[in-house]
């Protein structure tokens, strides 16, 4: 008897610290719902629930999610945050790793989570679609650790934007001749647990953790409870050592786990206040509400704090109260060093133009992204030899072929005068240097290598997967290319994401080729019509010219015309020509009148001539009389 | 240089005071051929020239100050509301401009028509009796005795109120300041004019300077058109942007790509220097679209045609194809105002004119044995001679 208990408690311990594979099956559908209370309207949800289970792992444990899309367009779905170390093509952007899912088609997500543990998220990867639902939380619990901060209770909080529109339409209206500045398209509310007005009930005198995962797509969120302060743990799935502060700044895709202790007494229950960036937006809207209240509730006997109040000053009153704390000063708890001088340093220029077709979109260096018409990994995988070659990936896809155990620093000067969260899948990066805004447009601020205070770079520089670039400043970031992969770096507003602005690292192709991709991932393509063998252009052969040949890629739009075109001489040459006939018939017609000569005149002259040869006597002279009686 | 100088208020003013002009003369050259008997009289010909030009002139200064009267107080009012310029606003003016020249123009070119006009309607309004007895009594006395005075400026300040209209529906979308120069230099010029056609009758040389001016006329014209229409445009781009796109400069996305038939990123009439002067003259825009391209020729086109069927009309005496039909009576004014009937043969037009010879005015009745008396003293000393 003792026996067979200690192998069931042996067998039971085994259990529950070897990793488990969780299953899930996501059927994609259509939900209607009214996000903030004042609108319903159809969202994308999971097994007709929205909003979408948060998904809960421990480290190490395998997913595996049978992906079926019931919706009317295509879909994908990535795993924010997460290395997919060895399984580049479970990641999810569609045409980097994956082809998009068809209406009708299941796609398998199989991986295992692994050298990582903390608060992470799931969305869409196709376009814009996570505005419409399609986002969740992802939560990976540490096991072989113990956390080095206590609490009573985890809280679980996303807070996001809501468009009443659907996301295709709002996309459709902001890439349009008729938005020449290219003004993001504005929200018509902000949630909170995909929710509005949350009350949260808390004990008095415990600690809670709060993870809290910003599931926008445009704007950064001011976090801040009336009277307490948030202790940062983790930020980005990177255990950091705790940082006090009394208010949270928090980017699109961005998470950080934070303890709030609540207070002894239950006298009084507090405003949550969730608000949005207002600098992001380019218009501000009478009617939206920035600032939102939620309440941290002691005591339901007790009154509820009045919501704020949102008009012209409410923002920036609420700012001066606020002190958000700098996440480039955050220390990992690990204490990793600084990774060693870079190996590849590769500068992005970004800016944004008005192209041929009187959209604005966003470049890097000139460049920007446009989906190649195979695959990235597809391109990879079946390129063999050539696959080392940046130029098989296309001359429009800013791809950039680093090789294994690289070490990598991307220099991105932001010449806009924006703010832009960039993320690189399959990575965290050390952040190594960050200028401050700068204040003058004509003028960014961009990495000097040889100014010193660009290059001071901690010691033990900040590391997460999300970070945000200042306006007219700029942003360094280093990472080593230790997980083969083709990982997408690009902006998360999505909407700039959709201009463009994204880049491709191919890191370390040879080794990615070992990686297995499943069957269903080369069936799926079948069903959207996208083929998986060949280059950014869907060409392939023996040779490696016809692998480097590019004819037929998607390339992006043309520059607008600098100056006179072709039509322009044709109407400049056929107005001139006009006006002259023009005016040559004003002149015949005018001469015609001279032939009708006054009669008067023609006589006086006649007069006047005859007078002057003595033939006629000398006119009347009007005031001589004398002449008259005279005569 | 297009604040200080409207082009259209010059040519406006210059139309209307060579109209005036044309008015004092055909009056003095009616006093000259006999008029109420003024060649007989040397001193009631004075008098009556003399009326003449205290008539118009006096016409004319009332008629100035009410035009300085009238736009002073509109631009003090009502300043804001034009200052803001928007799109809309600027293409109606620009239309209503185009209108305005395009049908004034042409007659310049037939100023002898317009003498002609001239003297048939103020030989009519010298020979018209007052139906009533009674009131030739009153105010036919006084009518009678200055009507030489009461004619000029009658014509003179109908013809400069309708030139403030004019001005005014012209010249209300510049600035106050571009109103004083074109109105000083209209006047001059139309002058000037008036008294070379006096003297010297309808020449070539005058002849020439009338077309080259009424060639740029058309030429502003068309211009003007072609901005009215590109305002339109442009409003409906800002009202799609939901902004003011062209406030933006002139660099990429501040026009609509799609209706673009040119675009340089310089020389913006709107706000650089020297372009505005092309844009007036010629209606240049840096960003032309394919309506004030189209709108353009269309314009041309039109005047081109318009001027065909008047050389056509001139030489046949109707409409190409329509037996019947003259340009004039496709106004629907002529028949609105019944000016059918005022088509004189000419016969009757003689008779007209005799009949002005022989009207007696300028002194009452009680002078008229004066001219008898003069007429028998002169008959008896021919006698005794």
């Amino acid at each position: 008897m003792l026996i067979l208990r200690v192998v069931y408690a042996l067998v039971w311990a085994l259990l529950s610290v070897s990793p488990k594979t969780h299953v899930f099956h996501f059927n994609l559908t259509y939900v209607d719902a009214d996000a903030d209370g004042t609108f319903s309207r159809r969202m994308i949800g999971i097994n007709n629930q929205w909003p979408l289970p948060t998904i809960r792992v421990k480290k190490n444990d395998r997913i595996q999610i049978h992906f079926t899309n019931l919706l009317e367009t295509k879909a994908s779905l990535h795993f924010h945050g997460l290395f997919q170390q060895g399984t580049n093509a479970m990641d999810g952007p569609e045409m980097v790793t994956q082809c998009p899912v068809a209406p009708g088609s299941t796609f398998l997500y199989d991986f295992k989570v692994t050298k990582q543990a903390g608060t992470y998220w799931y969305h869409s990867h196709s376009g814009s679609q996570y505005a419409d639902g399609l986002r969740g939380i992802l939560i990976v619990e540490d096991t072989e650790q113990d956390y080095h901060f206590h609490f009573d209770e985890e809280v679980v909080l996303s807070v996001g934007e809501h468009y009443h529109q659907e996301s295709s339409e709002v996309l459709s209206k902001f890439m349009s001749r008729y938005n020449p500045t290219g003004a993001e398209p504005i929200p018509q509310n902000s949630l909170f647990n995909e929710t509005k007005n949350v009350t949260w009930h808390v004990e008095p005198g415990k600690t809670y953790l709060l993870r809290i995962v910003n599931m926008g797509l445009f704007t950064s969120q001011y976090l801040s409870i009336e009277d307490h302060t948030f202790t940062i743990v983790e930020a980005d799935g990177v255990f950091v050592e705790p940082q006090e502060v009394d208010s949270l700044y928090i980017a699109v895709a961005q998470r950080y786990s934070v303890l709030v202790k609540s207070k002894k007494s239950t006298k009084k229950n507090y405003r949550f206040l969730n608000i949005i960036d207002q600098e992001m937006l380019d218009v501000l809207p009478a009617d939206l509400q920035v600032i939102s209240t939620n309440w941290m509730v002691y005591n339901d006997d007790v009154e509820m704090p009045s919501p704020l109040e949102n008009n012209d000053k409410s923002f920036e009153n609420q700012l001066a109260k606020m002190h958000p704390f700098d996440d480039f000063y955050l220390v990992p708890l690990g204490k990793e060093a600084l990774l060693p001088d870079a190996d590849v340093v590769i500068t992005l220029d970004f800016t944004m133009d008005v192209l041929g077709d009187g959209v604005t979109y966003a470049s890097f260096n000139g460049v920007s992204y446009v989906p190649p018409k195979v695959p990235t990994l597809y391109s990879v995988v079946s390129s063999g030899k050539y696959a080392n070659n940046q130029q098989v990936y296309g001359s429009n896809t800013n791809t950039f072929v680093i090789q294994n155990n690289e070490v990598v620093d991307i220099v991105l000067n932001n010449m806009d005068p924006g703010k832009h969260p960039f993320h690189l899948h399959g990575h965290t990066f050390q952040v190594i240097s960050r200028s401050p805004e700068g204040m003058d447009e004509e003028d960014p601020i961009k990495f000097d290598p040889n100014n010193s205070s660009h290059t001071n770079y901690p010691e033990y520089p900040m590391i997460r997967d999300t970070v945000q670039v200042h306006p007219n400043g700029f942003f360094v970031l280093r990472f080593k290319a230790d997980n083969p992969g083709v990982w997408f770096f690009h902006c998360h507003v999505d909407w700039h994401l959709e201009q463009g602005l994204a880049i491709t690292f191919v890191e370390a192709p040879f080794e990615i080729q070992k990686q297995k991709i499943i069957p269903n991932h080369y069936d799926n393509c079948k069903s959207s019509n996208v083929s998986t063998i060949g280059n950014a252009a869907g060409n392939y052969g023996e040779t490696k010219e016809s692998w480097l040949n590019l004819q037929g890629e998607n390339v992006q739009v043309a520059p607008l015309p600098a100056g006179f075109t072709t039509k322009g001489y044709v109407a400049m040459i056929l107005c001139t020509l006009v006006a002259v006939y023009g005016v040559w018939s004003i002149y015949k017609y005018g001469m015609e009148d001279v032939n009708s000569e006054d009669t008067e005149a023609v006589i006086r002259k006649l007069y006047d001539i005859l007078r002057t040869n003595g033939a006629l006597e000398p006119e009347y002279d009007d005031g001589d009389e004398e002449l008259l009686i005279a005569s | 240089m297009v604040n200080v100088f409207n082009v259209q208020i010059f040519f406006i003013v210059f139309r209307e005071s060579l109209e005036a002009v044309v008015v004092v003369s055909v009056l003095l050259a009616f006093l000259k051929q006999g008029l109420g008997q003024a060649t007989q009289d040397p001193v009631v010909y004075k008098k009556l020239v003399r009326q003449v030009w205290i008539g118009a002139i006096s016409g004319v200064v009332v008629c100035l100050i009410i035009g300085c009267a009238f736009i002073g107080a509109f631009y003090s009012l009502g300043n804001d509301v034009w200052s803001k310029s928007e799109d809309i606003w600027e293409g109606v003016f620009c239309i209503i401009a185009t209108v305005l020249i395009s049908l004034m123009g042409l007659a310049m070119l037939r100023i002898n028509k317009m003498k002609e006009k001239w003297r048939i309607k103020l030989a009519r309004a010298l020979t018209k009796t007052p139906s009533n007895k009674k009131d030739r009594f009153k105010i036919g006395y006084l009518t009678k005795k200055y009507c030489m005075f009461i004619l000029p400026f009658i014509t003179c300040l109908r013809e400069g109120l309708e030139a403030v209209v004019f001005v005014g529906g012209v010249g209300l979308s510049s600035p106050a300041t571009a109103f004083p120069i074109p109105v000083i230099t209209g006047l001059i010029a139309g002058i000037a004019v008036g008294t070379l056609l006096y003297y010297s009758g309808s020449t070539v040389s005058l002849q020439i300077f009338l077309i080259i001016s009424t060639g740029i006329l058309y030429l502003i014209a068309a211009g003007l058109f072609s901005r009215g229409i590109w305002y339109f445009e442009n409003h409906l781009f800002s009202v799609q942007t939901g902004g003011d796109a062209s406030e933006n400069g002139s660099g990429p996305g501040t026009y609509d790509i799609a209706k673009s038939v040119w675009h340089v990123n310089c020389c913006n009439p709107e706000t650089d220097n020297g372009w505005d002067v092309f844009n007036a003259l010629l209606g240049w825009q840096n960003s032309a679209t394919y309506g004030s391209v189209i709108s353009y020729n269309i314009y041309w086109l039109v005047i081109i045609a318009v001027i065909l069927l008047m050389l056509f009309e001139e030489k046949h005496g109707h409409l190409p194809f329509l037996k019947n039909l003259t340009l004039v009576q496709l106004n629907p004014m002529y028949h609105l105002k019944g000016k059918k009937k005022n088509n004189l043969t000419s016969a009757e037009k003689e008779e007209l004119f005799d009949k002005v010879k022989n009207t007696n005015f300028g002194e009452d009745s009680e002078h008229e044995p004066l001219t008898e008396i003069r007429k028998e003293i002169s008959d008896v000393e021919k006698v005794s001679n």
